[in-house]
């Protein structure tokens, strides 16, 4: 039998499918397993001003505020802090430490603490555990960091819990993992996924919802994360489903049908994605004129961008309710917010994302950290360091709406307490003032527990 | 088993998703008829082209002249790669061509990575005028976007089979993609041919990045690796038939949207395209030993 001139062999076809598999394997290996890292590191000479297009500081604040001896750069030893962020394609959490190091060159440049300034070890992950524990030993062996502040990773909480728990470290960062708030030295200055969600949940029930619809990507994780939700809908007596997709999402028209047809006009849609991967629900959902087939759409966090709002459109204002675990910038007119635009434009250019939850979330970080530092007396070894960041207690950061603690408890939800925002025409703004999470989700029961009870608002 | 109510939105969502695939499938044979070479870069190359006509509609072009230049960008380095890298991979296999192309894909997606980061939380979107008009079938609103991303799969499947059967230039083309060294002996201009497959298979992914950017996302990710699935497609078509190749992607896009109600398989649909790959081939290449072995008997 003779084939088509254009008819390819057997071969040809069995090579070139395998080619395709090894496209498709590179693809995910490229945001899960890569073995390359990079390290960086701020030192105390202070960086040249950036143009952050994000940040617009009122030009009557000073960067100065950020240090104890205005206009006086630290020389004395330097005090190493490290921290470890996962940085892949399509998952990038870079902004949070290197906002940190932004807050550190401030300080630095304004008589650091008692003259010394602080050198922040910035290494970046993949999603590879053996990577993500080689970062924590060269930042302990070869940095000699005496502290961690700034880690921001998918899986590093899960990874090095017991290594840091086994040197004495008390970690100060943004959670994603479980171990981020369940362990005894991990506190985190966000909510992290689940009591984000749970905060997005909370607040459809607020509004009667007659059903709830929970959708999340497909990662290791979600059963702990939609325990939240679930545990919130069932005090409630709201019926929840639970949905999850694989990311990235290619077929956005089904998924965001499949949610709109189990909530039903009375139910509401929560989502609980990344900024990208949630416009592309929404947006589907919009183009198929479904956004007003349920009461509402809610959204953890990561929707908190007003690059989310103002790639909406006007169509979902008050009709998109996002959690937020931090102060809304916007309409925050106060000290704090000031210097962390101030900070964000003369020494944010590492800091791509601008201003939003990221570098808000970074600063507040370095702020508890600065706060724990200057409380030192005597040497900066791990021992006194991590002991000042043990000891924080009922800090009032400017960014949250509760007082921040860290202590002695065998969990840690310092940040249980948050506020809810709306899209409006391009901008997030403040749809519910600040609300404490409920109690029914049980992990925040057991650690208001421990803690005592939930942590005061700051001082107006 | 929902009853069938449930299924009917996802018919039309299926069929926009067919739509989808249909557009990178159709465009990967048509090089692949035209040159012997499976161009796994055609969604990088739309992908960037359409992150370049955001960036350009952020910083206040026209709609018009943003898209021309997404067309003429995935254009351009489509057509640059086949001149300076076809050349000298044209006698090599089919392998080694394909593979090559994942180079220029892996180059693309670093630059995508690097340029419009999502580091800080960045969503991007691109919305066409067509997004604005549309009509209802159902609950479902139809914009004209996908009405007309699934017409262009048409038009281009049927324009380019009778481009390459009744024209010179595509008679070259075909010619070429079987034996280029005897093409060439036979007078045929084989690079300037070259070139125009090229450029052709270009212009089809700039339009496809466009068209894409819309109806899936504007996301590096999303965007380049899309084609893995429209893959799918090409392989039942046994990367020759445009027409199979078409007709593969609808019905990938079908059943992947159908599975979508029934709960128990919901999370494994994005499997679809793969299982109907391998059990198309399984099937085609049974009928062929059939065949085959009908003949020698």
């Amino acid at each position: 039998m003779s084939r088509g001139i254009f008819a390819p062999s057997a071969r040809t076809m069995v090579v070139l499918a395998a080619a395709a598999l090894a496209v498709g394997t590179g693809a995910a290996g490229c945001s899960s397993s890569s073995s390359s890292s990079s390290s960086s590191s701020t030192s105390a000479s202070t960086p040249p001003p950036s143009a952050s297009s994000a940040s617009s500081a009122p030009a009557t604040v000073s960067t100065s505020s950020c240090g104890t001896n205005p206009g006086v750069a630290a020389t004395g030893t330097p005090i190493a802090l490290g921290a470890i962020a996962t940085n892949q394609p399509g998952t990038s959490f870079t902004d949070i430490p290197n906002m940190a190091a932004a807050y550190f060159a401030c300080v630095n440049a304004n008589g650091g603490i008692n003259g010394h300034p602080i050198k922040l070890y910035i290494e970046t992950e993949q999603t590879n555990p053996a990577q993500i524990a080689a970062d924590a030993k060269q930042l302990v062996d070869t940095d000699h960091v005496v502290g961690i502040v700034g880690n921001t990773s998918i899986i590093e909480c899960s990874v090095d819990s017991s290594y840091w728990q086994k040197l004495g470290f008390y970690i100060i960062d943004s959670g994603i993992a479980p171990e981020c708030y369940g362990t005894p030295n991990s506190a985190a200055v966000n909510m992290g996924p689940r009591y984000s969600s749970d905060g997005a949940v909370q607040y459809a029930l607020s509004q009667h919802v007659s059903k709830i619809v929970f959708d999340q990507s497909n990662v290791p994780g979600t059963g702990y994360i939609a325990a939240g939700p679930s545990a919130l809908a069932a005090a409630a007596g709201v019926p929840i489903v639970q949905l999850t997709e694989n990311v990235p999402i290619s077929d956005a028209d089904s998924v965001a049908i499949k949610e709109v047809d189990d909530a039903g006009p009375n139910g509401a849609v929560v989502l609980n994605f990344t900024p990208p991967e949630a416009l592309i629900i929404l947006q589907a959902a919009q183009k198929l004129g479904l956004e007003d087939h349920v009461k509402l759409w809610g959204c953890s966090t990561p929707c908190n961008t007003d690059f989310l709002a103002t790639s909406l459109g006007p169509k979902w204002n008050n009709k998109l309710f996002v959690n937020a675990e931090l102060l809304p910038p916007d309409v925050t007119n106060t000290p704090t917010m000031n210097l962390y635009e101030a900070i964000l434009k003369q020494y944010g250019s590492a800091v791509s994302g601008g201003i939003g939850s990221f570098s808000q979330m970074g600063f507040t970080e370095a702020e508890i950290a600065v706060h724990a530092l200057e409380s030192v007396t005597g040497a900066y070894t791990v021992a006194s360091v991590n002991a000042a960041f043990k000891a924080v207690s009922n800090f009032s950061t400017g960014m949250l709406c509760q007082l921040w603690s860290y202590g002695s408890s065998p969990t840690h939800i310092p940040n249980n307490e948050d506020s809810t925002v709306t899209p409006d025409n391009g901008k997030m703004v403040t749809a519910q003032g600040c609300t404490l999470i409920s109690a029914v989700d049980p992990q925040i029961a057991a650690y208001r527990s421990a803690a005592g009870t939930a942590a005061l608002e700051p001082a107006s | 088993m929902p009853p069938w109510s449930d299924f009917e939105p996802f018919i039309v969502s299926g069929l926009a998703l067919g739509g989808v695939y249909a557009l990178s499938g159709v465009g990967l044979v048509v090089l692949y008829r035209a040159t012997g070479v499976l161009y796994l870069a055609f969604g990088a190359v739309g992908a960037m082209g359409a992150l370049i006509a955001w960036s350009l509609m952020q910083a206040g072009a026209p709609g018009w002249l943003s898209w021309l230049v997404c067309v003429a960008f995935a254009a351009a380095v489509t057509l640059g790669y086949g001149v300076v890298f076809g050349p000298a991979l044209a006698a090599r296999g089919p392998l080694i061509k394909a593979v090559a192309t994942i180079g220029l894909t892996l180059i693309l997606y670093g630059a995508m990575d690097l340029l419009w980061t999502t580091s800080g939380g960045e969503a991007r979107s691109i919305t066409l005028p067509t997004d604005n008009g549309g009509f209802s079938i159902g609950q479902i609103q139809v914009n004209w976007t996908q009405v007309i991303a699934l017409a262009a799969g048409v038009v281009i499947t049927a324009a380019t089979g009778a481009f390459l059967r009744y024209t010179k230039l595509g008679t070259a083309m075909r010619a070429m993609a079987n034996d280029r060294e005897i093409t060439a002996t036979l007078g045929v201009p084989v690079r300037r041919v070259e070139a125009a497959a090229w450029l052709g298979c270009g212009v089809l992914a700039g339009v496809a990045g466009l068209l894409l950017a819309d109806l899936v996302a504007l996301d590096a990710t999303t965007l380049t690796f899309l084609v893995i699935s429209s893959l799918a497609a090409v392989l039942i078509a046994r990367l020759r038939s445009i027409a199979l190749a078409f007709a593969a992607a609808i019905a990938v896009g079908l059943l992947h949207d159908l599975l979508t109600p029934i709960t128990s398989l919901t999370n494994y649909r994005d499997m679809t395209p793969f299982v109907i790959a391998a059990v198309g081939l399984l099937v085609l290449s049974r009928h062929q030993v059939l065949a085959q072995s009908r003949e020698e008997s």
